[in-house]
């Protein structure tokens, strides 16, 4: 820690009960809908008579009965796998792109490299609203004859879409991760006459392990997070779009889309536990508001 | 040799290259070119080939001018980017100090769980804040003032017009903008010397003392850095506020900002409007790109990229 000894205890209590206190919100709001998928009605209105504790919500969200009369049900696990075909992807493709390039960009001397990072940064803080017009005319004008063939594609389209979102912040990163490792291990490879290609594949790969789990856990996330693109894309469901679909509808009945959301919750959840150093530490090298 | 070097080149580059051109560069000319066609509801086949010179362009500024709904656009951009602003900066920069003088355990745990509505999914961060701002008795703000006997029947929050909704949307993405002050002003305040702080502390000095003469004078270029970013991503930001206003939890007119207006002018529900929309779009461009430029200038991020230095020629 940074303040050491010299920090006096005293006043460490009044710091962490303000900022716990202006938290109250951001916990209760996560912490209500949690509990609510539990209950047979919302707990939303913090009385205890309205929990009424049960497990029904979540066996009908896999049984995919979205009322608790109707007939109409959904195939969750599908819309679930749908998400999750979305969600690796995006953090597949983004892994690839940027740690092929990220080792360019921090070992190559080229011309125009200096230009090309800097084009990066501009282009991470591009307006997407503006781009997404175009990326939309893009898939209308390339988009399959063959009806077999169209649901495919908007899957396909969809990943390398928002895929290109993540790219210029993931490039950066990845150079910062390539920066971090000696030069002496790459000479010795260079000098026995490999080439670049079989130096980066052989040498630099394993020792870059952590960065390549840090921008596929951020790709993942991304891919996993999304709603617009999905929404704007892809024809099949996703968990963002089936929670977007359902909340307004007669026949849904609240606290099983509270399980909805608390299932599409789950996978930040176990990052946060599983992973939080390398939240933390990544997060610093950039981010976008 | 040099063959060589250019084959590597492509062999690393080209994929990150294909992608720029494909999803940035292609869709740019496109908006651009949409911006000046009369493309209405995506009927490509009638409308592509269209061109109606700055028609769409005119007809922005004439609704920017008369049109009582885009007037409300544009004033409700003004105050959400304006004091969501102020929040970010400012919540930010408060729990980057707070963090800084407790423990490290509690202050992982904050930091924590402050990223959690950056991280979470953007449809369950917004059904986590329909259900606390909601208009009947379940909504969770409502009820506590309600048990507190503020109020006697439950209020809609975000319908009430202009600061309600105002409110709303400024607190849901105020939160979500907070953390990355906070982690820039946090790795700031790791590279302080710490001999400045334990010497201000034996003069005896307090945690606010320590703030405001050593600490935030030390982070000038951050607060810059974290002002004119968030400033760009505020200005262009709308997938926090798309499902608020889609599930008329706030009110359309008073929730709506300029980059949620182009989406939901080129995709939303009813009459769309592409050739307007991408006209807006080029604005909101154009004002990011200056943005980013004079970021770039002002912070010197080209100082930040050093040359390879191993590289055998």
């Amino acid at each position: 820690m940074r303040d050491v000894e010299t920090r006096p205890k005293k006043g460490e209590w009044i710091i962490v009960f303000t900022i716990l206190f202006a938290s109250l919100p951001l916990i209760l709001g996560f912490a209500l809908l949690v509990i609510s998928s539990f209950s047979r009605d919302m707990v939303t209105n913090l009385s205890l008579s309205s929990f009424r504790p049960t497990i029904e919500n979540w066996i009908n969200v896999f049984q995919g009965k979205l009322a608790i009369t109707g007939g109409i049900r959904q195939n969750i696990l599908k819309i679930t796998l749908n998400t999750l075909v979305v969600a690796l992807g995006v953090s597949g493709t983004v892994t690839l792109i940027s740690t092929l390039a990220g080792y360019s960009l921090s070992r190559i001397k080229f011309k125009g490299r200096k230009l090309m990072m800097l084009l990066l940064l501009m282009l991470h803080a591009f307006p997407g609203v503006a781009l997404i017009v175009g990326v939309y005319l893009l898939y209308r004008l390339t988009f399959p004859q063959e009806p077999s063939f169209v649901r495919l594609y908007s899957f396909f389209y969809v990943i390398l879409a928002r895929a290109a979102l993540e790219i210029p912040m993931s490039v950066w990163l990845m150079k910062g991760f390539f920066d971090t490792i000696p030069w002496e291990l790459e000479w010795s490879g260079i000098i026995d006459g490999a080439s670049r290609i079989k130096v980066w594949r052989q040498i630099m790969l394993p020792l870059i392990k952590p960065g390549i789990l840090a921008v596929a856990l951020f790709g993942f996330l991304a891919g996993w997070q999304d709603l617009i693109y999905v929404r704007t894309f892809l024809i099949d469901q996703t968990l963002a779009t089936f929670i977007e679909a359902n909340i307004e509808a007669e026949y849904s009945h609240m606290p099983l889309i509270a399980a909805a959301g608390t299932l599409y919750l789950l996978p930040t959840i176990i990052f946060f536990l599983t992973a939080q150093q390398l939240l933390l530490q990544s997060y610093s090298g950039g981010i976008k508001g | 040799m040099k063959g060589e070097k250019l084959r590597n080149l492509s062999f690393f580059l080209s994929p990150m290259i294909i992608m720029v051109g494909l999803f940035y560069l292609i869709p740019l000319v496109f908006t651009v070119y949409i911006s000046f066609t009369k493309m209405r509801n995506w009927n490509i086949e009638r409308y592509l080939t269209e061109v109606v010179g700055f028609y769409n362009y005119q007809r922005l500024f004439h609704m920017f001018q008369h049109d009582p709904l885009m007037r409300t656009v544009l004033l409700t951009t003004i105050i959400f980017v304006g004091i969501t602003l102020i929040i970010n900066v400012f919540g930010g920069l408060l729990l980057a100090l707070g963090t800084f003088f407790i423990n490290e355990r509690s202050s992982s745990a904050i930091r924590l769980l402050w990223l959690l509505p950056r991280m979470s999914p953007i449809a369950v961060y917004s059904l986590v804040w329909y259900y606390f701002f909601h208009g009947s008795e379940i909504g969770t703000l409502n009820s506590i003032l309600m048990k507190l006997g503020v109020l006697s029947q439950p209020i809609p929050w975000g319908q009430i017009v202009p600061w309600g909704a105002w409110s709303v949307i400024i607190f849901v993405n105020g939160l979500v903008g907070v953390s990355f002050g906070m982690i820039v002003f946090t790795s700031a305040l790791n590279q302080i010397p710490k001999e400045l702080v334990i010497a201000a502390r034996v003069d005896g000095a307090s945690a606010w003392q320590i703030s405001r003469k050593i600490l935030v004078p030390m982070m000038k270029w951050h607060l810059l850095y974290v002002l004119t970013w968030q400033f760009l991503s505020l200005l262009t930001t709308y997938p926090h506020l798309f499902l608020l206003v889609q599930w008329d939890l706030v009110s359309r007119d008073y929730g709506t900002t300029l980059a949620l207006y182009v989406y939901n002018t080129a995709f939303g529900r009813g009459e769309q409007d592409q050739g307007l929309a991408a006209a807006a779009a080029v604005l909101l461009s154009i004002i990011g790109i200056i943005g980013g430029l004079v970021t770039l200038k002002v912070l010197q991020f080209e100082k930040m990229i050093h040359e390879p230095r191993g590289d055998i020629e």
